[in-house]
């Protein structure tokens, strides 16, 4: 029982984490219909960045408010390429994703993993320090955690103001936008920069956890944030008293779960990505059919979710 | 009818939720019940590893083959008071740690990574936990970060370094090579097995009048290109190190230097088997053997591995291909005509 505990702190640990990017995924994907894919570079982006700092003797919290404003300026980059430059939304992001490689190595002084071990982390310094060390676990939970929802909760409170309102607005309707008088572009480049901030913040906070960054670490981050968001939403949307923001947090912490116990089960490692490709499909289907049993058809097309 | 399916549907995808939790409760038992069946007084009491292996090549294998044959000869044998859990990351970072996770979380007695990427997983995932690591197949393990010195690993993990024999490989080289001027070495920038041994060869280099040609590459489809590009430096030879990336394209290697007919040099016996010319390499299976006896005594609580010397294989055998070398036109030199012929 202490190792299926064990695990499941693990995941809840992890999930929490990917969560964090999970919600910049929401705002990109689903708030701005935004396919971003330069996550697969501003997550590591945000770890390369952590243990740099962190290496050098810097405090781990100024690094975490660094990997964020990182992530940012190359979320802005990302919105740039594709408001002002007018380069197709896949493509903007393939051009940061593509070229933060080159950064990313760059920032770590040119060696692709970067080991930090035994400095201070955002785990051990700081509120963390209350949880005694030998509840270590429990202490990775609870900064993840901490993390996770404060995050949410300053999304969930941003998406209320102005701000916030016209960022949706530039997503579900920018002729509404331009009809106020407001550039539905700018929202666009300002929720990008949000979306790839907390993508980076999920990367530093993960990689402090094992105390080295490394350059590989992004692979992947689209399909887990898309499926964070796409499973969170799809399965928790119904319930009511559910933010959005918390279902897809839902949404990633059950996509590893899922994953965890497909290894568990013995599924050879090889046909772990198939799994997710699987998993991916039956959540949209089951949605699809979902809405269709609801009755009527719905207005929208079926590839729109 | 709908409904009943849909109901049945539920029930499997219950069933299998409850399997991925029940095997993982279930496990400490079964296990425990083991040793009474198997009545030998003298046995040592039963234990579970975690072995987590980088990524499928020759020589990592062989080291995993070593590992179960020092653990073997010291008294823990697989299945019978010995659980191996055996898990590649298919060169995936991200996997790697994943796993190190569950490793850990299922509170081995002992997890051990082959190569530098798994073993920096592994580490970073036990070493707030009381499990040891123990690491094998990395040739710099201060850089890094996983013991403060060879001596004195410090940290709750030690194991063996392969440090490659580059002053007898480049001796090798010159032997076989009188004449040459430029060595081409490729390297992948993220791995610091490969970034460190560059820098030992590059000093090496005056010494035997060699000038290095190096191209770092940052993935697989860098191989093939950045090997051409080599070749169009006016490369004499490639010289490998053991860079994960760029042996396991050793074909698109090989092919690009047949084409120009030069020869490369491996840095393991497996290269050479393959195809490479020569090699003055590290026995794994023996290196993977002595690890296993450091983690049979690391079990055994008759060492501490913050105070257990790294063990360190410096010296190398020479072997070369007998097809290679026909097919390059050369003949084997003087110095070197006891080294054995490895040619499938």
């Amino acid at each position: 029982m202490d190792v299926f505990l064990k695990l499941l702190t693990g995941i809840l640990q992890e999930g929490l984490v990917y969560g964090i990017m999970a919600l910049g995924t929401y705002v990109t994907y689903q708030v701005l219909h935004f396919p971003d894919l330069s996550v697969e570079g501003t997550f590591p982006l945000g770890a390369c960045v952590a243990g740099a700092m962190i290496a050098s003797g810097l405090s781990p919290w100024l690094a975490c408010a660094a990997a964020f404003a990182c992530g940012a300026a190359a979320g802005g980059v990302t919105g740039f390429l594709h408001v002002k430059l007018h380069i197709t939304d896949l493509l903007s992001g393939i051009l940061t994703m593509t070229g933060l490689w080159s950064v990313n190595l760059a920032v770590t002084g040119g060696s692709a993993v970067l080991a930090f071990y035994n400095r201070p982390t955002v785990y051990t310094t700081g509120p963390a320090a209350l949880i005694p060390a030998s509840r270590n676990s429990l202490r990775a939970l609870a900064v993840a955690a901490a993390f996770c929802v404060l995050m949410k909760l300053l999304l969930d409170r941003f998406l209320r103001t102005k701000s916030g309102l016209l960022l949706r607005a530039a997503g579900d309707n920018p002729r509404f936008a331009v009809a106020l008088g407001k550039d539905p572009g700018n929202q666009m480049i300002l929720g990008l920069m949000l979306g790839n901030g907390l993508a980076a913040l999920a990367g530093c906070i993960l990689c402090q956890r094992e105390e080295s960054a490394d350059i590989f670490s992004g692979t992947g981050m689209i399909v887990m944030g898309l499926a964070a968001v796409i499973i969170g939403i799809s399965l928790f949307s119904g319930i009511r008293f559910l933010k959005a923001t918390t279902a897809v947090v839902f949404g990633a912490i059950l996509y590893r779960g899922v994953l965890v116990a497909a290894l568990q089960l013995g599924l050879p490692t090889n046909y772990l990505k198939l799994l997710m490709a699987v998993l991916l499909t039956a959540v949209l289907v089951g949605n699809n059919a979902r809405f269709a049993q609801k009755g009527g058809k719905r207005d929208v097309s079926r590839t729109e979710l | 009818m709908m409904t009943n399916k849909l109901k049945q549907a539920a029930a499997a995808a219950l069933a299998v939720l409850l399997c991925a939790a029940f095997p993982a409760c279930a496990s400490a038992p079964a296990s425990s019940a083991a040793p009474g069946s198997s009545a030998g007084s003298s046995q040592k009491a039963p234990k579970k590893i975690g072995v987590l292996q980088y990524a499928v090549n020759a020589s990592l294998d062989n080291c995993y083959t070593g590992f179960r044959k020092g653990l073997a000869e010291s008294g823990y044998e697989e299945g019978k008071n010995l659980t191996l859990e055996f898990q590649n990351s298919q060169a995936d970072a991200s996997n790697a740690k994943m796993m190190a996770k569950t490793m850990v979380s299922k509170q081995y007695d002992l997890v051990m990574g082959i190569a530098t990427p798994a073993a920096m997983a592994l580490y970073g995932a036990a070493k707030s936990t009381d499990i040891p690591t123990i690491f094998t197949a990395i040739s710099d393990p201060v850089a890094a970060g996983l013991v403060q010195s060879l001596q004195k690993p410090g940290g709750n993990c030690t194991g063996s370094s392969d440090v490659l024999p580059l002053e007898g490989q480049m001796k090798m080289i010159r032997a076989f090579l009188p004449k040459a001027k430029k060595i081409g070495v490729l390297h992948t920038t993220s791995e610091p097995n490969s970034t460190s041994s560059l820098k030992t060869f590059e000093k090496l280099a005056p010494k035997y009048g060699f000038e290095i040609v190096e191209i770092g590459v940052t993935g697989p489809s860098d191989v093939e290109p950045s090997v051409k590009t080599l070749i169009a430096k006016g490369v004499d030879c490639i010289n490998n190190f053991t860079d994960n990336n760029v042996v396991n394209h050793l074909s698109a290697l090989l092919q690009a230097a047949n084409e120009a007919k030069i020869p490369i040099f491996g840095s393991e016996v497996e290269q050479v088997k393959d195809g490479c010319l020569a090699s003055v390499s590290i026995d794994f299976v023996a290196l993977g053997e002595e690890t296993g006896k450091m983690a049979a005594k690391v079990l055994d609580g008759a060492a501490d591995p913050a105070q257990t010397p790294v063990y360190t294989v410096r010296s190398g055998v020479p072997v070369y291909n007998k097809q290679t070398l026909s097919k390059l036109g050369l003949s084997l030199p003087a110095g070197y005509a006891g080294a054995k012929d490895v040619a499938g």
